[in-house]
């Protein structure tokens, strides 16, 4: 059962493709987990479409004519296109500005299908887990290891952005600290729990600022990370870490 | 950050508009997909270029940029026109999804050294163009798969609602029940080929 959801801010700017990518990942991770969230993504997708299109305003003015004759003439155009299927892009009246990325375009008679990648497995610590599909094309380097946790760099290649596969394992935790910019987690596998609650697959939790915690898990986790700043350890040995937090996140 | 602007009210002169280019919208797309046509293209080309070069420009300020989404987009919808479903959803919102989905990309590359496309991971193209219809289960066949479930034997059940509803595998099951794998193996075959008979009757 998932608890926790990305806000419906969040989901819009992610359909719109406004969000820096290591957020397109870790939003679109989640929606592969919820179903909910995944629903709601398609609806503001086709509303989004909806608004784009329909926008009048948007119609450039050296257009409008062909504007109103596709909407006229559609049904003909389509009966005729059927037999008649040598038109030059100079027959066919695309808008001058386009004629020549038209000609290019038809120019090109192969299709394109996309190949259907098979599901990353990762492994660690002798534990497999299959990586969300959001995942497959982004670099990760190879697991650094201290104590517990185990962390992957993701390469998303955003300067002030940093993404991270982190495992846990049974009865590890991460050192209470806070957050000096976002820090946004995402539950691939297992569970954790921290003074503000308990989390498990699918979770997706937005921290901030405001928040201190000190995640603990049972039954050990993998996580996928986001945040846009190093951790600011905030008690006791954790803080020993302080200089090195960078390297755990 | 940025937040997109989701206007949901809409007029219903809009709806007059978009069910008429709808349909021949999905004839066009149909001559694309299965005969090349470039007439057909031609008139969603028309259509949609110049609104995706007006919307890009809007957005992102430039006519350089907004020309290369307009391409790279129309390159799609001319290329990929076979994947397109119509029974998935609107022609408008395919090309919207593509229109999304090559502008990340070329922001991204254009960002850092990234040569890769990953826009078609985070929005699959066809899922993205695809209405609630296909993606909400039918709530009285679950009832009826339900009711027909509780009537096996308790041992089928147990494997039934093992796999499909807690979606066990059939090794974490077998461990669970403490029994055999083969024996779960079994017990499944079992249960579906005796669902099948008890729905035969409407669903072969």
């Amino acid at each position: 059962m998932i608890n926790h959801h990305p806000k419906s801010e969040l989901i819009n700017a992610f359909v719109a493709g406004e969000l820096p990518t290591a957020l397109s990942v870790i939003v679109a991770s989640h929606l592969e987990l919820c179903r909910c969230c995944n629903d709601k993504a398609k609806k503001i997708n086709q509303h989004q479409a909806d608004d784009a299109f329909s926008d009048a305003d948007l119609s450039l003015n050296h257009n409008d004519n062909s504007q109103e004759n596709t909407a006229l003439d559609n049904r003909e155009f389509a009966n005729h296109s059927l037999e008649d299927n040598k038109l030059t892009a100079h027959h066919l009246e695309v808008n001058n500005e386009f004629a020549d990325m038209f000609a290019a375009i038809v120019a090109d008679k192969t299709t394109s299908t996309p190949a259907t990648l098979d599901p990353v497995e990762i492994k660690v610590k002798d534990n497999t887990y299959v990586l969300p599909k959001a995942l497959s094309n982004i670099q990760r380097a190879s697991w650094f290891k201290l104590g517990k946790l185990s962390r992957s760099n993701l390469d998303s290649s955003e300067n002030e952005i940093h993404s991270h596969l982190i495992h846990i394992e049974a009865g590890g935790e991460i050192p209470q600290h806070t957050h000096n910019g976002y820090e946004v987690t995402l539950i691939l596998s297992g569970d954790f729990y921290d003074e503000l609650g308990e989390y498990s697959q699918g979770d997706f939790m937005w921290l901030d600022k405001q928040h201190k915690h000190q995640p603990k898990t049972k039954n050990g986790c993998l996580c996928l990370t986001v945040a846009n700043d190093a951790l600011h350890f905030t008690q006791g040995v954790g803080k020993i870490l302080n200089p090195i937090g960078s390297l755990i996140y | 950050m940025q937040t997109a602007t989701v206007n949901y009210p809409k007029t219903s002169h809009n709806d007059q508009m978009s069910t008429d280019n709808t349909g021949a919208l999905i004839d066009f797309m149909r001559a694309i997909a299965t005969q090349r046509c470039q007439h057909a293209f031609s008139q969603v080309f028309k259509h949609f270029a110049p609104k995706i070069k007006a919307i890009s420009i809007k957005k992102y300020g430039s006519e350089a940029l907004a020309m290369e989404i307009v391409q790279d987009t129309m390159t799609n919808v001319w290329r990929k026109a076979h994947l397109f479903n119509e029974t998935k959803g609107a022609v408008s919102t395919w090309i919207y999804t593509i229109m999304r989905n090559v502008t990340f990309d070329i922001l991204r590359k254009s960002k850092s050294s990234q040569e890769i496309s990953i826009s078609d991971d985070l929005w699959p193209l066809d899922e993205y163009a695809t209405e609630e219809k296909d993606t909400f289960q039918d709530h009285l066949q679950n009832q009826e798969i339900l009711k027909r479930v509780n009537e096996l034997p308790n041992k089928q059940q147990q494997v039934i609602k093992g796999v499909y509803f807690h979606e066990l595998s059939q090794e974490q099951l077998a461990q669970q029940l403490n029994i055999p794998l083969g024996t779960v193996k079994s017990r499944l075959r079992l249960a579906l080929e005796k669902l099948k008979q008890n729905m035969g009757d409407q669903h072969d």
